[in-house]
């Protein structure tokens, strides 16, 4: 489900391929396929995982900092041959998604997200929750995050943030 | 503080530092002892950066050891460090994580003290039409909050529970203050952000971690395949007099098949970046180091790693569990290019830093072998059982030297 924020006329079609780009985008993260990833960025893409307080304060720094599409596929090739950690697995819920405004370099959209987190033998407990800030343009007939923002509640991260959120 | 056992609690085993008991990372009597003598003794701990709080009144929350703090620069401009605690009640008088105050007010009573800690007034003080009040004996010159010894270099606020009878500069020692100078070098800093993590091991993994050269090798695909750390480049892992502060050094290497990386797992020849924007390092400090990672006793990790710069703060919340503080910062004269460059690679350090990602990892795994294994010890032995300065990184020196320190302190 898509909502609108008052005034922003948006017609069903629109919304429903905005729906299945925020599903797919969740289906991606659930289902660990994360070469499936970076395809729903543009090849420009900038996509961030920053704390609240950096956010609000006017901080820069990221946890995750990339600035093109191929960034992401770097992550994604550095989690699979490269870093060492201990094996979970992660449930990324988006819920209240909004589109705020159509704008003339895309269209401005929020949602809230939950990850839930599953370390092995252990019960599942709530990793990061926030809000996503997204630009989604259409590129080539399809649609796909230009800008990700994902602005997480806590200052505290729990251990390690292994998997994109 | 709880009260402390007379007696050591525990008997290290006979190999000297060459062997670490693993009830040093379990045992709550000896946590509670390492806030007493390592947290709460004379030792300089690391606050904050100035450029943090730049302005008088302007204030930062944050944790010294266990204990909740408030930095706060005073009308004269200088920093008070003082323990987030009512006299009155033990309320904390202040529930912002920053900001700017003229004074603090505690939310319970009113309570009321200015930025130096001092009580100014008590609501109700002298009673109502005669009735209650404070008694007259009562002096508000003794009911301040509690404020710290602070001390300050190069932008860098310390402070310390007891009554230190060395400076800063004594208790750093010349070589480690050479290193500290290296990257704090009177420049005005600029804040680029915050990282938090919470890790459920002991504290004392992570500083053995960074004291550690011989692991950076073998774990971290990243700093081996790219060469930003690796055994086989001219390095160094250098102490104080008494051991309990570090430095690895190290300088960059090529990404080369050779006697040492044949050896190593992690690396990859083959492995490259798609976008090499990631990792486009420039020297940017005088002399041959591309790394410098210092490890400061009790509380502090100064990262120097390419150029990514950044404070690390150990809080230590119980035996199982600390939590690690990132600081990233530059320069306020650092170019828009060179700034971009440290954002980017802020990527490898972090929770979710391609390099110390592994390490967050490796400290859950091995505190997860720890436990419920009190009566083994961790072996400490590469490069012999001295503590001595090395030249190469097929040592634990460093993590020697600590315990030779931490054993003193610590009377064990």
């Amino acid at each position: 489900m898509i909502a609108a924020a008052p005034g922003v006329a948006v017609g069903p079609e629109l919304r429903a391929r905005l729906a299945d780009l925020y599903c797919a985008y969740d289906d991606a993260l659930n289902d660990g396929a994360l070469e499936r990833w970076p395809a729903l960025f543009t090849e420009a893409c900038v996509y961030k995982v920053i704390p609240r307080e950096n956010f609000e304060q006017g901080y820069p720094v990221a946890l995750i900092y990339c600035e093109s599409r191929t960034m992401l596929m770097d992550r994604v090739v550095a989690l699979r041959e490269t870093a060492l950690f201990a094996p979970r697995i992660a449930r990324r819920i988006s819920s209240g998604v909004c589109l705020r405004a159509i704008e003339p370099d895309g269209l401005r959209l929020t949602a809230s997200f939950a990850v839930f987190q599953t370390m092995q033998d252990q019960p599942s407990e709530l990793f990061l929750c926030g809000r996503c800030q997204d630009r989604v343009v259409e590129d080539g007939g399809t649609l796909r995050f230009a800008e990700r923002l994902c602005i997480y509640d806590s200052t505290i991260v729990p251990t390690s943030l292994v998997y994109p959120i | 503080m709880s009260a402390q056992p007379a007696a050591s609690p525990r008997e290290w085993p006979d190999d000297g530092p060459s062997r670490v008991p693993n009830w040093v990372y379990t045992d709550p009597q000896i946590f509670a002892r390492e806030l007493d003598r390592v947290f709460g003794a004379n030792d300089w701990l690391y606050v904050c950066l100035e450029a943090e709080i730049p302005k008088p009144g302007d204030f930062k929350r944050g944790q010294l050891g266990n204990r909740e703090v408030i930095a706060v620069r005073g009308t004269d401009g200088a920093v008070n460090v003082l323990v987030n605690r009512c006299a009155h009640r033990s309320m904390q008088v202040c529930t912002a994580s920053r900001g700017s105050a003229k004074e603090f007010v505690c939310p319970y009573h009113q309570w009321t003290y200015d930025l130096a800690g001092n009580l100014l007034g008590v609501p109700f003080r002298r009673g109502y039409r005669g009735q209650g009040g404070m008694p007259d004996y009562f002096r508000p010159e003794e009911h301040g909050l509690q404020r710290l010894a602070v001390t300050h270099r190069h932008g860098v606020v310390f402070a310390s529970f007891g009554a230190p009878n060395e400076s800063l500069e004594t208790y750093l020692g010349e070589r480690m203050l050479g290193y500290f100078d290296r990257v704090f070098d009177g420049r005005e800093l600029e804040v680029l952000g915050y990282m938090r993590q919470r890790i459920p091991s002991n504290w004392k993994l992570m500083f053995e971690n960074i004291k550690d050269p011989y692991h950076a090798s073998l774990l971290h695909v990243f700093l081996v395949t790219f060469g930003l750390f690796r055994l086989d480049q001219q390095s160094a892992v250098e102490m104080d007099d008494t051991g309990r502060h570090a430095v690895l050094v190290s300088r960059r290497g090529a990404q080369e098949t050779n006697e040492a990386t044949a050896q190593m797992r992690a690396f990859k020849r083959d492995f490259a970046l798609r976008d090499p924007r990631l990792l486009d390092p420039v020297r940017e400090f005088p002399g041959d180091a591309t790394v410098v990672m210092q490890t400061l006793w009790p509380n502090l990790i100064v990262q120097q790693q390419s150029n990514t710069l950044a404070m690390r703060q150990i809080v230590p919340r119980d035996a199982r569990s600390f939590d690690l503080a990132w600081t990233f910062f530059g320069y306020v004269d650092d170019t828009p290019e060179m700034r971009q460059r440290r954002l980017r690679q802020a990527n490898l350090m972090g929770p979710a830093g391609l390099v110390s990602l592994d390490d967050s990892e490796a400290m859950l795994l091995s505190q997860a072998g720890i436990d419920n294994n009190d009566d083994e010890a961790c072996v400490v032995e590469m490069g012999g059982r001295a503590v001595v300065n090395e030249r190469h990184m097929v040592t634990e020196t460093a993590i020697r030297g600590f315990y030779q320190h931490y054993r003193s302190v610590m009377e064990l």
